[in-house]
C-alpha cells in the first residue's frame, strides 16, 4: 500500500559540496540595504550564544518589520524580497503544487504585513516568525485537504525533498551549511526531521512511514532537532 | 505529574515541526506557561526549523511580487496590542497608605502554587492556544476584540521574559499573574473568587505613587475561572491590585484590595 523508500543518504554531498558560493540574493531596496537575507547569507559573526533577536541591528529584518506596522509600502517591499523565497520553499515543499503554493506564500506574506504590528522580538527572531507562520499556514492546508478527501500517502516525498536541496539553483553557505549538519544526525533523527518538516507529515504518521514507534519518532524529532540547532549555531 | 511533564516535554519538536494536532497543540501549549525552559527550547527550535525552510528557498515568479504588493496596499493592518485601561482619562486618586492591607503575597518561589495554579493557566491557554503558534485562520483583516485580546493575551505569554506569579485573594480564591517586563503587559487570570452578588464586581487597579489607575473589570466567572484579562503599558512600581466595586465599575478603588501583586523593581 505504502510505498516508501527510505530517504537517500547524503554523507558525501554535505562535506564533499562545492565551496564556491553563489547566493543568489533576492533584490534589497536600498533604503533597506545591508539587511541579513533568508534565502542564505553567512552568519559566521554570530556567535552560537547570540540570540539574533536580543540585538535588532539597523536595517535587520526586526526592525524593518517595525516600519511594516507602520504601513510603510517600501518596508514590506524589503520584506517581501527577504522572505519570499524562503517562504515559497517551504510551503512548496510542503505542498507540492505550485500554483497552490504560489497563493499560499501570497497569503502568508500579506499575513506578515497584516500583523506586523504584532510581531514580538523578545519570542524570537522575525525569520522565526515568517517562516514558522508559513510552515504552519502549508500544514494547515494539508490537514485541510486530508479531511477532505483521505490524503494519499506521497511515497517518499521527503527524500525527494532532500535532494533537491542539493540540486536547487540557488547554493549558498548557509545551504551547504544545513545539509552538513542534517548529515550530522542519525538516519532516524533526519528520517523524522525532514518528513515532519519538509514532508508536512504528522509524528503518528511518520511513524508509521517509518515502522517505528510513536515514541521514538517524537523523541527523535525532539533530538533530531536539537542537534541541528547546535550544529548551526544558532539559540 | 513528572511523567506527564517528561512526556510532553518531548512533543518539542514535534510541536515545534506542526506535526502534532489541534489537541496536542493545545495541551502542550498550556504546558509551555509553566515550563520556562519548554518556551526556550521552542524558541531555538523554531530557529533551526527557520534554517531548514531557508536552506528550501526557491525565487517565486516575478509577476507575483507586485500581486502582493498591491494585494496588500489594500489591506487594512491590524493595530498593535489593545490597551485596555484608559489611564489618560482619569486622574486617580493615591490609595491611602494607612488603609492598605497586603495581603499574603507568593513570588516566584512559591512552587506548590504554581502546580495549583495551573489549571487556571491552562484556561489562558486554551483560548489562546491556536493564537501562540501564530493562527492564520482570519485573513478578513478585521479583528474582533476577542481575537485582539487573544493575541494581545498570546504575545505577553509567549514573551521571553514571562514570568508567573500568584498571590492569594484575601476574601477567597487565587490570583495569578503571567507578566512580561518587556512588554511592559501582563495577563491576569483568577479562580475560586467568591460569587459577588450581582450589583458588584471585582476591579483591577494599576497603583503606584502617582495614582491608581483602572485597569478593567473582571468579567463573571466562568467554572469558577475570572479572566484572562490583559493590562498593559505597565510602568515601573506599578502595582497590580484587585477590589470590589460596583457592578459599573469605579473610576478610583473605594474598598482596600482584596489582592495586591508587586509586579517588580
Amino acid at each position: 500500500m505504502i510505498d516508501y523508500r527510505p530517504p537517500v543518504r547524503h554523507a558525501t554531498q554535505g562535506a564533499g559540496a562545492s565551496r564556491q558560493v553563489t547566493p543568489s540574493r533576492p533584490v534589497v531596496s536600498d533604503e533597506y540595504r545591508g539587511v541579513e537575507d533568508m534565502a542564505g547569507g553567512d552568519h559566521a559573526d554570530g556567535t552560537p550564544q547570540d540570540r539574533p533577536v536580543s540585538r535588532p541591528r539597523p536595517g535587520s529584518l526586526e526592525v524593518i518589520l517595525a516600519e511594516v506596522a507602520k504601513g510603510d509600502d517600501a518596508a514590506f517591499r524589503a520584506v517581501y524580497d527577504q522572505a519570499a523565497p524562503a517562504v515559497l520553499g517551504i510551503v512548496r515543499r510542503v505542498l507540492r503544487d505550485p500554483a497552490q503554493s504560489e497563493e499560499v506564500m501570497q497569503e502568508v506574506l500579506l499575513e506578515i504585513w497584516r500583523t506586523a504590528a504584532r510581531f514580538d522580538p523578545s519570542a524570537g527572531s522575525a525569520t522565526a516568525w515568517i517562516l514558522t507562520l508559513a510552515h504552519r499556514r502549508a500544514v494547515d492546508r494539508v490537514r485541510s485537504e486530508q479531511r477532505a478527501a483521505e490524503r494519499e500517502l506521497r511515497a517518499a516525498t521527503a527524500s525527494i525533498a532532500y535532494d533537491e536541496v542539493s540540486d536547487a539553483a540557488l547554493t549558498s553557505l548557509e545551504q551547504q551549511r544545513v545539509r552538513r549538519c542534517l548529515d550530522g544526525l542519525t538516519d532516524l533523527q533526519r528520517e523524522s526531521v525532514t518528513l515532519a518538516y519538509y514532508g508536512g507529515y504528522s509524528y503518528r504518521e511518520v511513524a508509521q512511514l517509518l515502522g517505528v514507534a510513536v515514541g521514538t519518532v517524537k523523541t527523535r524529532m525532539r533530538d533530531g532537532l536539537i542537534r541541528l540547532r547546535d550544529c548551526l549555531g544558532v539559540e | 505529574m513528572q511523567a506527564r511533564g517528561a512526556g510532553q516535554h518531548a512533543l518539542v519538536g514535534a510541536y515545534v515541526m506542526d506535526a502534532v494536532t489541534e489537541a496536542e497543540r493545545a495541551s502542550f501549549e498550556r504546558h509551555l506557561l509553566t515550563c520556562e525552559q519548554c518556551r526556550e527550547d521552542v524558541r531555538g527550535l523554531r530557529e533551526a526549523a527557520a534554517r531548514l525552510a531557508e536552506a528550501a528557498a526557491i525565487p517565486p515568479p516575478p509577476e507575483r511580487r507586485e500581486r502582493t504588493l498591491q494585494a496588500a496596499a489594500r489591506m487594512r493592518q491590524q493595530p498593535p496590542l489593545v490597551v485596555s485601561h484608559k489611564r489618560q482619562l482619569l486622574a486617580g486618586r493615591r490609595w491611602r497608605q494607612g488603609s492598605r492591607r497586603l495581603p499574603q503575597f507568593a513570588g516566584d518561589g512559591a512552587r506548590p502554587w504554581l502546580a495549583r495554579v495551573a489549571l487556571g493557566a491552562a484556561v489562558v491557554l486554551a483560548i489562546t492556544a491556536t493564537v501562540f503558534g501564530l493562527h492564520l485562520s482570519a485573513m478578513q483583516g478585521r479583528l474582533t476584540a476577542a481575537e485582539q485580546r487573544d493575541t494581545a493575551i498570546a504575545t505577553v505569554l509567549g514573551a521571553h521574559d514571562a514570568t508567573t506569579l500568584t498571590a492569594k485573594v484575601t476574601t477567597g480564591g487565587t490570583a495569578t499573574v503571567v507578566m512580561s517586563h518587556r512588554m511592559r503587559a501582563l495577563v491576569f487570570i483568577a479562580s475560586g473568587l467568591t460569587r459577588l452578588p450581582a450589583a458588584q464586581a471585582y476591579e483591577l487597579w494599576l497603583m503606584s505613587p502617582a495614582g491608581d489607575t483602572p485597569a478593567g473589570m473582571l468579567p463573571p466567572a466562568r467554572r469558577g475561572m475570572s479572566g484572562p484579562m490583559v493590562v498593559n503599558r505597565l510602568r515601573p512600581g506599578e502595582q497590580l491590585a484587585m477590589t470590589v466595586e460596583p457592578a459599573t465599575g469605579a473610576r478610583r478603588p473605594t474598598s482596600a484590595p482584596v489582592v495586591l501583586v508587586v509586579l517588580g523593581p
